[in-house]
């Protein structure tokens, strides 16, 4: 038996989808709305941050990349931009799950172009999705692992692509249509990737949005693709203009010589658009957690009573008071994973991990906590005021701020920390060859699943185990999750991950980013999702006036 | 001359050398990975085996001399590269980049020429009266007060007085001379008033020497006008250090305006050269330094050669020789 899904202009939801994957029903689904009238026509004017590294978004692991592609591509599914929780068909009309769950096939829309002419087909999806789990020689894929379940991709025809998992996986409709997982041109991208050269200098995409100009340091510009599959674009041209400072972006968009920013972290620049009529400002959290990660190949971080004496010693209230402003790191969560998530810890739960009866509300006592602290490392042997260095990353607030507030306070509890501000390039350096004692790292995910967040920042084979942990029961624990497709049952799978990984440890979590974004009134139809790199198509976007 | 000129070539293309080694040496000695760099690969999230076959396409596992020697090869037919920041070619980089660099050295140094030589003459033509001393107390403000200050503090005039922003899109000259010259203006003011000063008082002090000499008395004692007395014969045989000093000065302005491009956002060669070190793009900073270098060696060749157009003893001189 399999489970069928005729997306045509509706929506999926993720535990619609969870109940699809396990063939017991269908969805019902509808469109987005948007409440006024849209009107067509003029140029938006933007700035996200600096110039985009280069264009190739699936090698990319930035969001600078991401934005500045999205309106050019397009993905299997989409999420839709009024509910984070919701998928929309993209470049697939229709999918079907398998009742065992582990075949997907998708069925592509006819007569989609790319902006080249080329019409898309299965071969350009198989070439896609390969080149995202299995990337050709010299090139790079740093979410191959958010499809690490797939074990083929093939095209039954010209317009069906049958996906073959290794194990049922709840959370692969939503992980194939990442925002970065974009789906190339075979033609286009093939004879690049052999050279070695990639899409770095190359748009070729199905999207709303024809890249038009690039000039770096200066102007990206996106005009209107009339042969756009899906319902036309409202703006006819996006300009965006590379401004890295924040506050510079803000005094442009004051000045209104741009539209829109929808990146901001720092908090002064949202006080200051705040006195400013006109402007419609926010933040949202996203999938972007500051860690606390000891190195557990050194020692004293070995041992567990230390690890528990750091979590001990930090107030996590006064983090996100003192680093929050300057980071956008303001949002404490009950568990691992997002704020809000419906998989969170109850508070009581939370407050039984030591340290974290600091976050705000949980009644913490911060003296006592420091004073078993201090017990701790005497237990375990440190002398006082041990040396630690903190190597960090000097461009980032997220890294810098955070380790110079987290060495004073571990100084409270006899530890001597210095910190040591680095560029990025030599604190990846540090970093990859393992050569810290302790950092305090921003994570930025791709997504907010579990399967995301866990997958990619809490398992030993994850790509940011900086500390060196291994532990098959924690693994073991995220695999159980991750082909789970009763809810309920994976809710509970779920909940022992989070309880099993915080007694660990082996990070420990200070706070979660939150973007801030800022656009004129007259901007309509953005919506902010709790996901930074959602909803940058800009198709939806509109002028009033 | 031509045999002058061909050895000065010569020592140039010696130092130019020497230069690219240096350079060569200094970026890969630099702590960080051009490939993690390159394919934003910070924080673990791209593997070592790929990162090994990224490097291994761009002859990174190379040894240093074989580096050296390939890139050696290419600059010999005027190849600098390609960037692996942008994947454009480093000359075609540099060469949308460098007007917006040239119009501010040439701007700031007609504002430091234009302002700085004839306070200059003024002041020592009125040593020890109050133009000299209001002049003298200027240009000190201006040599104390570094070009990014100055850019900064214009900067917020600007913004609290006029409302003015930092222009999003930054004209070619070639495309619209006007608009350029009037948003390129401001950062041209904040590194010229601090070369009008140094100019202003080499100026003054080469002045005082010269309104001293004999040839000034007897100019004096034959009843040449005053005016002509300070400007053609003293200014014109007073010159010479002051070109000198110009000199270096647009050589040195080339490499320099790192800070002021930044704080203006100029989309010029210091904040290509900015990224290019923090991203570790090799072949871009060795190509932008090479050209630096081209530059100084140039700017030191042109200056010498002016010095045989102003002081015609200095071709006796070298005819002699």
């Amino acid at each position: 038996m399999t489970q069928s899904f005729n997306a045509q202009g509706l929506g999926l939801n993720r535990r619609e989808l969870l109940i699809a994957a396990g063939g017991i029903a269908a969805a019902s689904l509808s469109g987005p709305a948007f409440a006024q009238a849209a009107k067509r026509g003029g140029t938006l004017r933007m700035s996200n941050g600096g110039d985009p590294p280069d264009f190739d978004v699936i090698q990319s692991a930035t969001y600078l990349t991401q934005m500045a592609c999205a309106p050019c591509y397009s993905t299997l599914l989409r999420i839709d931009p009024t509910d984070y929780s919701k998928l929309l068909p993209d470049l697939a009309s229709k999918f079907e799950v398998s009742s065992d769950g582990k075949t997907v096939t998708f069925t592509l829309r006819e007569g989609v172009q790319f902006h080249n002419g080329a019409i898309l087909t299965s071969d350009d999806v198989v070439y896609s999705l390969d080149r995202i789990r299995k990337p050709p020689t010299g090139l790079v894929s740093p979410r191959k692992g958010l499809l690490g379940n797939i074990v083929s991709v093939e095209a039954a025809d010209a317009k069906t692509v049958v996906v073959k998992l290794a194990q049922p996986q709840p959370d692969f409709p939503f992980l194939v249509s990442n925002p970065f997982n974009v789906i190339y041109c075979k033609a286009v991208a093939a004879p690049l990737d052999a050279s070695g050269q990639g899409m770095k200098r190359t748009v070729v995409g199905t999207g709303p949005f024809k890249l038009s100009q690039a000039i770096d340091g200066q102007l990206y510009e996106y005009v209107r693709f009339d042969k756009y599959f899906g319902e036309a674009p409202y703006l006819e041209k996006i300009q965006s203009f590379p401004i890295k400072d924040e506050i510079a972006r803000a005094v442009a968009l004051q000045g209104k010589n741009i539209d829109a920013c929808f990146f901001f972290a720092n908090e002064s620049v949202l006080t200051m658009l705040r006195k400013t009529p006109g402007i419609t400002q926010l933040r949202r959290p996203t999938p972007t957690f500051v860690n606390l990660i000891p190195n557990i190949r050194l020692k004293p971080f070995d041992d567990p009573r230390v690890r528990e004496a750091l979590s001990l010693a930090i107030d996590r209230d006064s983090f996100i008071k003192t680093v929050g402003p300057l980071s956008g790191a303001f949002f404490h969560s009950l568990g691992l994973l997002l704020p809000d998530s419906p998989h969170s810890l109850t508070a009581d739960e939370m407050k039984s991990f030591p340290g974290y009866d600091t976050i705000p509300g949980l009644g913490g006592n911060l003296a006592a906590n420091r004073e078993k602290a201090i017990a701790l490392l005497a237990q375990a042997g440190v002398p006082k005021d041990f040396k630690i260095v903190m190597p960090t990353r000097a461009d980032i607030p997220a890294f810098r701020d955070a380790s110079i507030n987290i060495a004073a306070q571990l100084k409270t509890v006899g530890l001597d920390v210095a910190v040591d501000v680095r560029d990025a390039g030599t604190f990846y350096e540090l970093e990859n060859h393992g050569q810290f004692q302790l950092i305090a790292h921003s994570v930025a995910v791709s997504g907010a699943l579990p399967d995301q967040i866990f997958g990619e920042g809490y398992t030993s084979f994850g790509g940011r185990n900086y500390g060196g942990w291994k532990d098959d029961s924690i693994d073991d624990l995220f695999r159980q999750q991750s082909r789970e497709i009763d809810p309920a049952k994976r809710n509970e799978l779920l909940r022992q991950f989070q309880l099993a990984f915080l007694k660990t440890n082996y990070q420990i979590n200070l706070a979660w980013v939150g973007y801030a974004a800022a656009y004129a009134n007259n901007v309509k139809g953005w919506n902010a999702l709790p996901d930074l790199y959602a909803n940058m198509q800009q198709d939806k976007v509109w002028l009033d006036g | 001359m031509i045999v002058y000129i061909a050895q000065r070539l010569l020592a140039g293309l010696g130092t130019l050398l020497g230069v690219s080694i240096i350079v060569f040496i200094l970026v890969r000695a630099l702590p960080g990975d051009a490939a993690v760099m390159m394919t934003g690969a910070g924080g673990g999230v791209v593997s070592e085996q790929e990162l090994q076959q990224v490097r291994a396409k761009l002859g990174l596992d190379q040894p240093w001399v074989i580096q050296f020697a390939d890139w050696s090869e290419r600059i010999a037919v005027l190849d600098l590269g390609t960037s692996l920041r942008t994947g454009n070619a480093v000359s075609a980089d540099i060469e949308r980049r460098l007007p917006y660099t040239m119009e501010i050295v040439v701007l700031s140094m007609v504002i430091a020429i234009g302002l700085g030589i004839p306070s200059g003459v003024f002041s020592a033509w009125f040593a020890g009266g109050a133009v000299d001393r209001v002049l003298q107390t200027v240009s000190m403000i201006g040599l104390a007060a570094p070009s990014f200050w100055i850019g900064l503090l214009l900067i917020l005039g600007l913004v609290v007085l006029f409302g003015w922003s930092a222009p999003l899109f930054w004209e070619p000259f070639w495309v619209s001379p006007l608009k350029s010259l009037s948003q390129l203006i401001w950062p041209s003011l904040s590194v010229g008033l601090r070369q009008t000063a140094l100019i202003s008082r080499m100026t003054r002090a080469i002045m005082l020497e010269v309104l001293d000499e004999d040839y000034i008395r007897t100019a004096r004692a034959k009843g040449v006008p005053e005016f002509g007395v300070v400007f053609r014969h003293g200014l014109k045989n007073g010159m010479l250090p002051v070109v000198t000093l110009i000199g270096f000065e647009i050589a040195a302005l080339f490499g320099g305006l790192i800070i002021t491009e930044t704080i203006f956002s100029v989309p010029g060669l210091g904040q290509y050269v900015v990224s290019s070190i923090l991203n570790r793009d090799y072949p871009a900073i060795q190509g932008v330094v090479l050209l630096l270098a081209g530059i100084v060696v140039v700017g030191n060749l042109s200056v010498d050669l002016l010095y045989g157009v102003l002081d015609p003893r200095t071709r006796r001189g070298r005819a002699v020789a």
